[in-house]
């Protein structure tokens, strides 16, 4: 297995267990934006929002865009992927399990009613 | 990880890296007692358990505290049977089991005539947990799948 893998995911899930965290990064979703305009909705104050997105960064999930002014950040979507990518194909597994019990079970009944 | 939400017929899944817990759920088509049955007879656990949708080659249960049971797919995957220890058996409403160093809850809630299903798996650390999970994301084959789920909750053998 990879050895990296354990830290890299201790580092994604403490950046993810934050719900203002989680609420900017659903904001990147829709497109990059200043950290001015990530303070706007969330009335903290500037230094607590970098902070915020300093954990994000070194996480893997944001980076700054290439307009040094403004100093855009934008979500790095492979990092999201590799959180998902993680777990769906478990996922699929007991769907697809649970779904042949659904099945199994509502035959069952059909021969019942 | 926020869980993933599709339909109400659709597999609930929540990993709790901090409690190091996996946790499934899904509303099912049946009687909590139907549905402890389908865990718990191995005519019936062999007709689903394999997600490939064919019968188990194999399928052992010997339903008490302490009794152990097995689970063998068809074909190649069936190298790598699931099997473990009943721990605690309350039908209608709850099955504990351990395997593979990981201890499963069945979990059973009457809605309405339907079954809320729980399924918990509790690893012993975040690493067990991830080693568990990554299994099977590291490539498709039926074997590595297998152990993952071996590992995990029930069975898949």
């Amino acid at each position: 297995m990879n050895s990296d893998l354990t830290p890299r995911l201790d580092k994604a899930f403490a950046a993810l267990a934050d719900p203002t965290r989680r609420a900017i990064l659903s904001r990147l979703a829709i497109g990059e934006a200043t950290v001015s305009e990530l303070m706007a909705p969330f009335a903290l104050t500037q230094p607590t929002i970098s902070k915020h997105l300093k954990v994000l960064e070194e996480a893997g999930f944001i980076e700054r865009g290439r307009d040094a002014q403004r100093r855009p950040r934008k979500l790095v979507t492979p990092a999201l992927h590799d959180v998902a990518d993680w777990i769906e194909p478990f996922r699929r597994q007991w769907e697809t399990r649970l779904n042949n019990l659904d099945r199994h079970l509502a035959s069952l009944n059909k021969e019942t009613d | 990880m926020p869980p993933r939400t599709n339909s109400t017929t659709e597999v609930n899944l929540v990993v709790d890296r901090v409690a190091h817990k996996i946790t499934l759920t899904r509303d099912l088509a049946g009687s909590r007692e139907q549905v402890f049955e389908a865990w718990t007879r191995p005519e019936q656990v062999a007709v689903w358990w394999d997600p490939s949708g064919a019968p188990l080659a194999e399928c052992q249960i010997d339903l008490r505290p302490g009794g152990g049971f097995r689970f063998v797919n068809q074909g190649p995957s069936g190298a790598h049977p699931f099997s473990g220890v009943y721990r605690e058996i309350a039908p209608p409403i709850r099955l504990v089991f351990d395997a593979l160093g990981s201890l499963g809850t069945v979990l059973l809630e009457d809605v309405g005539g339907r079954t809320q299903l729980t399924v918990t798996i509790a690893c012993t650390s975040a690493e067990h947990l991830d080693q568990f999970l990554q299994m099977g994301v590291a490539d498709g084959t039926a074997q590595t799948l297998d152990n993952l789920v071996a590992f995990i909750a029930s069975k898949r053998g």
